[in-house]
């Protein structure tokens, strides 16, 4: 019996047309939902089944589109999946057409964002889709169809749920814009490394705009696809002619279109919004005689981001290595603290030096990697544009990263060990992925280039063994310290060649290593990181934020004629800091000085001279000024100032944040020298942005002036239970609590937070404020205090907790 | 009922009185030295598309109520803005998920940032609003158009977004979502009624 997996590699496959344009016509109002619809209305829902089966469809999706636990309850949802299943079935029977006919579950998007940019968490998508795979499965389909998703993260969700819930083979269509992109911001490639990586049977495109417009990102798809591509575009754009809604491209135009597009390469065919029957019928008739072009394996090694692909292999990459606890005190404790502020901006930070890609790595004493890696990983995917590599040894830290990554990562590392392997090798299979591979094994490292060589060609058998394409490998030979062993730098180069020449595989090499020990390290740093991409180096993982460092990088690509108009370069060198502008600035102003010309510590925080502000605690510090009295002579003062400007309308927002941050960086300076200075600590308070609310911009602006004026403040984050800040009150004995709000709607969840904070906290004092709040409702909803701005954030926490 | 129309905005010169403005610095003070504010226009600029769909509905004037063909409503502000309009324009409008995620970047960076590039956001999509309003103007040549209302000015209830969403198909159409709180995602997104007063010739 031919199954759909057959059917996608044997010839043209068609697809259906439209169903929700077509139910409109039918009588189903705008806004109405057509899986609802069509309990009411089986009739029509076969007939329509029917016609496209009649006009030629293979695969005809069956009535689900919107069926998912976000809308629907349990008995609901099993009564839609079976009936809109035993409809489809009933149609395939009905129908004498003579091709193959299967039925597909259609599983569109749940209509919500995920998280962080919406409610829905990743793993509540997943087991969301998993319920409705699950009824379908019973139900007896034939294949799933994940269409018009416009979100890449949403996408895999959807298939991780089919695949862990069935064997069924998976189509994936999603819709772009006109840019070409994702809603959510993925090109054609991204989306093409991520859900091949994942295992999708067949992937493209589907709704969006008509067969012309499409044909571009067709066209992507086909360069990089090594599974059949779909198009299943909409009958151009909807217009009104006489009260009817008509699409602006007509059936024939529709099939000539698509007979294009077959020829270009597209194997699985169909319509979108506004095709009908017709459509179909005319478009086997135009295409059935083309041959299609075969299902070509590209063999790209590449990664990808929530965004774009990255290939590696062509041009040599930089991998930051910065967002990692080795050797970093103030990584750890960020870590420690749950500080992702300070870890995202380690992220950006590189990505704005040029790195291509991010090391993640977090493991630490006292972390859990297993909860750590993946949060770090969705937090940093949310902020950067860069794809991640994952750096961890522990198997269930790397599986719950690979689970939330958006896209297909690096997987750092897998080693030539069985134990290593075993592990690895199945988390890429399952969730796609370039694993770099280190040239060790059970015996340890080899002390020749040969013998990493060896185990280079072992992994390499054994992972092509299992399935996984060689493209998918890096090899690391293995950065030794030069200062251990003069020989250990010749002999990490000459794998490197070796490996390279031999294999054709790409090659990665932490190149800091090389320089333990040693004085200067960016210099000999440096020059071998030029030697090693002269060996065939695909990636370097470094520091992007040392000058010397990327200058070498920079001038290796200028070099050897990878840097059109040597633009690289040149922007990297414009940027280069003036060394003698750099030792007048240091002369003209010790903090003395700058005092005596009235622009001393007080003045750098009251004007919000962040980098200024820093300098000159320092340096006050350093002279061996207490630091006490740095604190309460000028700081302090300095805030105060500020405060009071911003009270009476004579400073705003933006200049009290300004003075803020500039305290910030000096208290920064502070705390590294005086650790815990029982002086400036006040009560500890808990901030959080209520359930329910997102909006947490002025939430975050009273945690900077707390913390200025020393109240030790925990942050939940925003859309937080009453639970939870509950949990975090009682943990920290907080005799203070401050709420955000911004909507009427979220209101409720701020009184009942409330509420349990002075039931089961008493002791705690509850502050509120948010746009929508008045001090007679902060009252109401049995607040202690409300606080209109951050300022009176403040001198309510000093109010409240004397 | 008309056509759903769809409308895009390429991205526009960012206005950074305006973005100012909405990070709660007057018109009236000197907002010259907010380096932050600079930082973040250099992010965002030529980067925010904005998109927007919108359909056209007869009103039906009841007693003390009002068909908007897409919902009821006896709303007395928006009844008493909409005197005299004999249709409306109902519209949604969004910065879309590159703006959210300006925004959670410019928050990792600093507070101050994230204040910045939030209010970037406001004045972007409030200018696509107007771009859009001044589209429609020259669609109804022969018409007074009145000014936004959105749900939850006034009386008009919030829960209307969910009417709203419906009428306009914003998940598929936009990207947009509605939260059970009833907020939009993208945050940087607007909805609002246009009424459409017909000339006397």
């Amino acid at each position: 019996m031919t199954d759909v997996r057959t059917l996608l590699r044997s010839g043209l496959v068609y697809l259906d047309g439209g169903m929700g344009t077509l139910l409109q016509k039918q009588g189903m109002k705008p806004g109405e939902a057509p899986e609802r619809w069509g309990l009411a209305h089986r009739e029509t829902i076969r007939a329509i089944h029917k016609a496209y089966f009649d006009a030629g469809s293979h695969i005809v999706m069956a009535n689900t589109f919107g069926v998912n636990p976000v809308r629907y309850n349990a008995d609901t949802m099993a009564i839609m999946v079976k009936t809109a299943v035993e409809d489809a079935q009933e149609a395939s029977k009905a129908s004498t057409a003579p091709q193959k006919k299967f039925i597909a579950l259609d599983l569109g998007p749940t209509g919500q964002l995920l998280k962080p940019f919406g409610p829905l968490g990743f793993e509540v998508a997943v087991s969301s889709f998993a319920q409705v795979v699950k009824l379908a499965v019973k139900a007896g389909v034939d294949c799933v169809a994940i269409e018009t998703m416009n979100d890449s993260q949403e996408t895999r969700a959807a298939l991780l749920a089919v695949k862990e819930n069935s064997d069924l083979p998976v189509l994936i269509c999603n819709a772009y814009g006109s840019d070409g992109k994702l809603m959510s911001g993925a090109t054609p490639e991204a989306m093409v490394a991520m859900l091949e990586g994942l295992g999708a049977d067949a992937i493209g495109v589907n709704c969006s705009y008509g067969p012309e417009t499409m044909a571009p990102v067709v066209a992507r798809y086909i360069a990089c696809a090594s599974v059949p591509v779909i198009c299943k575009p909409n009958a151009g754009l909807p217009s009104v002619v006489d009260g009817k809604t008509m699409y602006d491209v007509d059936t024939a135009s529709f099939a000539a279109s698509m007979r294009g597009i077959a020829e270009s390469g597209v194997r699985i065919l169909g319509g979108c919004c506004g095709t009908d029957p017709t459509y179909i019928e005319s478009l086997v008739q135009q295409t059935h005689d083309i041959t299609p072009s075969p299902i070509q394996a590209k063999h790209t090694m590449v990664i990808a981001s929530r965004s774009h692909a990255l290939v590696l292999g062509e041009k040599p990459v930089i991998i930051g290595e910065r967002i990692n606890p080795t050797g970093k005190k103030r990584f750890r404790q960020a870590l420690v603290e749950n500080d992702m502020g300070y870890i995202l901006a380690e992220g950006i930070a590189q990505e704005e030096r040029g790195a291509d890609a991010l090391d993640v790595n977090v493991g630490a004493p006292g972390i859990d990697e297993t909860a750590m890696l993946p949060r770090v990983t969705e937090e940093l995917q949310a902020v950067t544009d860069l794809p991640l590599q994952l750096d961890t040894a522990n198997p269930a830290a790397m599986e719950a990263a690979l689970r939330v990554y958006n896209g297909k990562a690096m997987i750092n590392s897998v080693n030539g060990s069985e134990a290593s392997m075993s592990a690895v090798f199945p988390l890429m299979k399952k969730y796609g992925g370039v694993a770099v591979a280190l040239t060790l094994d059970e015996a340890g490292i080899p002390a020749t280039a040969e013998g990493r060589l060896a185990i280079a060609e072992r992994i390499l058998a054994r992972a092509e063994a299992e399935g996984i394409d060689r493209r998918d490998l890096v090899f690391d030979p293995l950065t030794m310290t030069v200062s251990a062993d003069t020989q250990a730098a010749r002999i990490t180069l000459e794998a490197l060649r070796l490996i390279h020449e031999k294999t054709g595989c790409g090659t990665v090499l932490g190149v800091s290593n090389v320089s333990f020990g040693l004085p200067a390290r960016e210099v000999i740093g440096s020059a071998f990181l030029t030697m090693a991409l002269e060996h065939g180096l695909s990636a370097a993982i470094m520091n992007p934020k040392s000058d010397a460092m990327l200058g070498a990088f920079r001038s290796f690509l200028t070099l050897n004629g990878m840097d059109p108009n040597c633009g690289e370069y040149i922007s990297f060198a414009t940027n280069l800091p003036a060394p003698q502008a750099t030792a007048a600035q240091v002369q003209a102003s010790t903090p003395k000085e700058a005092a005596s010309q009235g622009k001393g510590l007080r003045y750098a925080v009251s004007k919000g001279l962040c980098a200024e502000a820093g300098r000159l605690a320092a340096a006050d510090l350093d002279a061996g000024r207490d630091p006490l009295a740095l604190v309460q002579e000028e700081i302090i003062p300095a805030l105060d100032d500020v405060g009071k400007g911003f009270e009476a309308k004579t400073l705003f927002l933006p200049q009290l944040m300004m003075s803020a941050e500039a305290a910030e960086a000096a208290f920064r300076e502070v705390k590294a020298r005086a650790a815990a200075n029982p002086a400036m600590q006040r009560c500890a308070v808990v901030l959080a942005t209520v359930k329910g609310d997102v909006h947490d911009i002025g939430k975050n602006i009273v945690k900077l002036l707390l913390e200025n004026y020393g109240y030790q403040v925990t942050d939940l984050g925003r859309d937080v239970s009453p639970e939870a800040v509950l949990d975090a009150v009682v943990r920290l004995h907080a005799p203070l609590c401050g709420l955000s709000a911004l909507m009427t709607t979220t209101v409720p969840a701020m009184r009942d937070t409330i509420e349990l904070i002075h039931r089961e906290a008493p002791w705690c004092k509850v502050m509120v404020g948010g746009a929508v709040l008045t001090e007679a409702y902060a009252q109401e909803i049995g607040a202690d205090a409300y606080a209109k701005d951050a300022m009176a954030a403040v001198r309510c926490a000093e109010a409240l907790t004397g | 009922m008309s056509a759903l129309h769809e409308a895009a905005f390429p991205p526009a010169p960012i206005q950074r009185e305006e973005a100012l403005r909405y990070a709660m610095q007057p018109r009236s003070a000197d907002g010259s030295g907010i380096p932050q504010m600079d930082e973040c226009i250099r992010m965002a600029e030529g980067r925010i598309s904005c998109r927007a769909v919108w359909r056209e509905y007869p009103l039906i004037w009841g007693k003390n109520s009002l068909d908007l063909g897409f919902a009821k409503t006896d709303s007395k502000a928006l009844i008493r803005h909409l005197a005299g309009c004999d249709c409306i324009v109902l519209f949604a409008a969004t910065a879309g998920m590159e703006m959210e995620r300006l925004i959670l970047r410019a928050k990792a960076i600093s507070p101050l940032h994230g204040l910045c590039m939030h209010a970037i956001g406001a004045a972007i999509i409030e200018e696509a609003c107007d771009r859009l309003c001044r589209q429609l103007a020259e669609k109804y040549p022969n018409a007074v158009l009145r000014s936004r209302f959105s749900p939850g000015y006034g009386d008009l209830p919030l829960a209307m977004q969910k009417d709203v969403f419906a009428a306009l198909d914003c998940e598929k159409r936009l990207g947009l979502t509605l939260t059970d709180t009833l907020l939009m995602q993208p945050s940087k997104s607007v909805t609002a009624i246009v009424g459409i007063e017909t000339r006397q010739t």
